[in-house]
């Protein structure tokens, strides 16, 4: 049941906007992340794999098969789309069954009460789909795309809407898939979200395969990057020269909103700031990390 | 099978949504309160009952209701799933795209067609004379009937083509049906209404019209319309493609 995907020099534009530009890479049994910023084209590659958008140029194969035009391929492969909209006049469980007859199950009703039973879903399979939450969209989708037993499983941003309790229980359910031989392909706008789930990582970056990779390693390089911190405090003078003394700073700048830290290790920043004020007797009024948007993060690895 | 079940039960329960059910009923029952009106006031003459029928069937069924039953199903058919994005649902599942296209098509005429059998076959029933037989209310429906197959297919496709689908539907009906071949003779081979008058008549072996266009050229426009919208709307869903918001 091993499925393969490639991308082999793949691009897409739309009109003259690219939206993905070039990417090569290869996709195995397990869990793989697709990170990066919105915008980035993660949907645009997950709809391609999923051969809803024909590349510009270069090629998408599924087990060396182009996915575009070409129906078959859905045997094989599921796709949980990021837009929310399911039907909403149908139950779960009718959106469910629906998944199982256009597939041709030979057993639709087992198939579908084990889809649904393994997104935990049995006691609303029988409510509307629009009295659902986000959560339970979410998980419905999922069902319907696991009803046939894909060896490949596209999600696009699955936890959207997910709460907490709800992410975990998700999260060992694609665990135990990838376990299983699945190929596994979730793309997220949040690191931490892949955290303990993808093994590998591809991070995209406007259009481009920024950095791929071993999970940990990724993260290693987003998080041991250069921070910046801006700081209020009552004696914002004061503070800056007994900053200066800690190794951890490598620049401190006194400017009108308070002072300016940049440090390469802000674990140790983050425990050294409250010990120096405290010893120098000044009270903190304000932390707060200057660049932790998602699009500096992602231009760190890209510069790198 | 050129339909998929499945694509036909859930275009079925998305046309048929509660609201769209109550005005379809209404909808088919006009006609009913126009002749209760008309057997309540109107004197016995000869034959006026079957040019009452007549008029009645050219001018708000073929005429009006018709083409707004056609624009509704056949534009909802898609529109829906296009603006909401549910249509992914259908695409990414082995089976082809023009077998949905197919599917869907035919609900929609079945539903214009489900609409429009009480709005011939009750008033039918409320003004008939004895030379009125059954063969005049399904001679009606014969021409109907062919006029839902061509509406449907141009309204499905101008779904695929159009998010306001609705309204440019609506636009056509008004353009070409109500305005544009009833002052332009040489637009009535264009026209979905005539051509329906057309095989009415003839099936019905009633006088619906004094002027209209040939049998032969019902058919063949007919045949060439219907042909043409599906093959464009088959075309479209196939080169359809899922883009990202940006």
């Amino acid at each position: 049941m091993t499925s393969r995907v490639e991308l082999k020099r793949a691009s897409r534009w739309y009109g003259n906007v690219v939206a993905v530009n070039d990417v090569s890479c290869e996709v195995g049994p397990g869990i793989t992340g697709v990170l990066g910023p919105n915008g980035a084209g993660k949907t645009t590659v997950l709809h391609m794999i999923a051969g809803l958008l024909r590349p510009s140029a270069g090629e998408v194969l599924i087990d060396g098969q182009p996915s575009a035009d070409n129906p078959d391929v859905y045997r094989s492969l599921a796709l949980v789309p990021e837009r929310e909209a399911v039907h909403p006049f149908l139950t779960g469980l009718e959106f469910v069954r629906m998944s199982a007859q256009l597939q041709r199950l030979s057993d639709v009703d087992a198939a579908v009460a084990r889809a649904i039973a393994l997104v935990d879903m049995s006691s609303a399979q029988d409510r509307r789909i629009a009295t659902y939450s986000k959560g339970m969209r979410q998980r419905i989708k999922i069902a319907g795309a696991l009803v046939h037993d894909p060896p490949l499983l596209l999600l696009d941003e699955p936890f959207n809407g997910m709460d907490p309790r709800q992410r975990l229980h998700m999260m060992d359910v694609l665990r135990t898939q990838a376990a299983a031989g699945r190929v596994i392909v979730i793309s997220s706008h949040i690191l931490e979200e892949l955290n303990d789930l993808a093994t590998n990582v591809l991070v995209m970056v406007a259009g481009r395969l920024a950095a791929s990779g071993h999970f940990r390693e990724i993260r290693r390089l987003m998080i041991d990057r250069p921070h910046t911190f801006t700081v209020r405090s009552s004696n914002d003078r004061k503070l800056a020269a007994a900053l200066l003394g800690d190794e951890s700073v490598f620049g401190v700048e006194l400017t009108e909103g308070g002072i300016v830290v940049r440090t390469a290790d802000r674990g140790a920043l983050t425990r050294q700031l409250p010990r120096s004020a405290r010893t120098a007797d000044i009270r903190l009024l304000e932390i707060r990390p200057t660049d932790e948007s998602l699009e500096s993060v992602f231009s760190y690895l890209v510069d790198r | 099978m050129i339909f998929d079940r499945t694509v036909l039960w859930l275009t079925m329960r998305q046309l048929f949504a509660r609201r769209r059910l109550v005005l379809a009923i209404a909808f088919s029952l006009t006609p009913l309160f126009i002749s209760l009106i008309y057997r309540v006031t109107a004197t016995d003459a000869d034959g006026a009952a079957g040019d009452f029928l007549a008029g009645l069937v050219r001018e708000i069924v073929i005429g009006t209701l018709l083409p707004i039953a056609a624009v509704v199903f056949g534009t909802t058919a898609f529109g829906g799933e296009v603006d909401d994005g549910t249509l992914i649902y259908l695409l990414v599942k082995p089976l082809p795209r023009w077998r949905v296209v197919l599917s869907k098509y035919a609900v929609a005429v079945v539903a214009t067609v489900a609409v429009m059998v009480p709005a011939v076959i009750l008033p039918w029933l409320v003004v008939r004379t004895p030379e009125m037989s059954v063969r005049v209310p399904l001679g009606f429906l014969a021409g109907i009937g062919a006029g839902a197959l061509v509406y449907c297919a141009i309204f499905l496709t101008l779904g695929l083509t159009t998010r306001r689908a609705l309204v440019a539907g609506l636009l056509y009906v008004v353009a070409i049906e109500m305005v544009l071949s009833r002052n332009l003779s040489g637009a009535k081979a264009l026209s979905v209404r005539e051509f329906s008058i057309t095989i009415a008549q003839s099936a019905a072996q009633t006088r619906l019209s004094n002027l209209p266009v040939t049998l032969a050229t019902a058919w063949t426009m007919g045949t060439l319309m219907l042909v043409g919208a599906m093959g464009l709307g088959i075309w479209k869903l196939r080169k359809y493609e899922v883009a990202e918001r940006l």
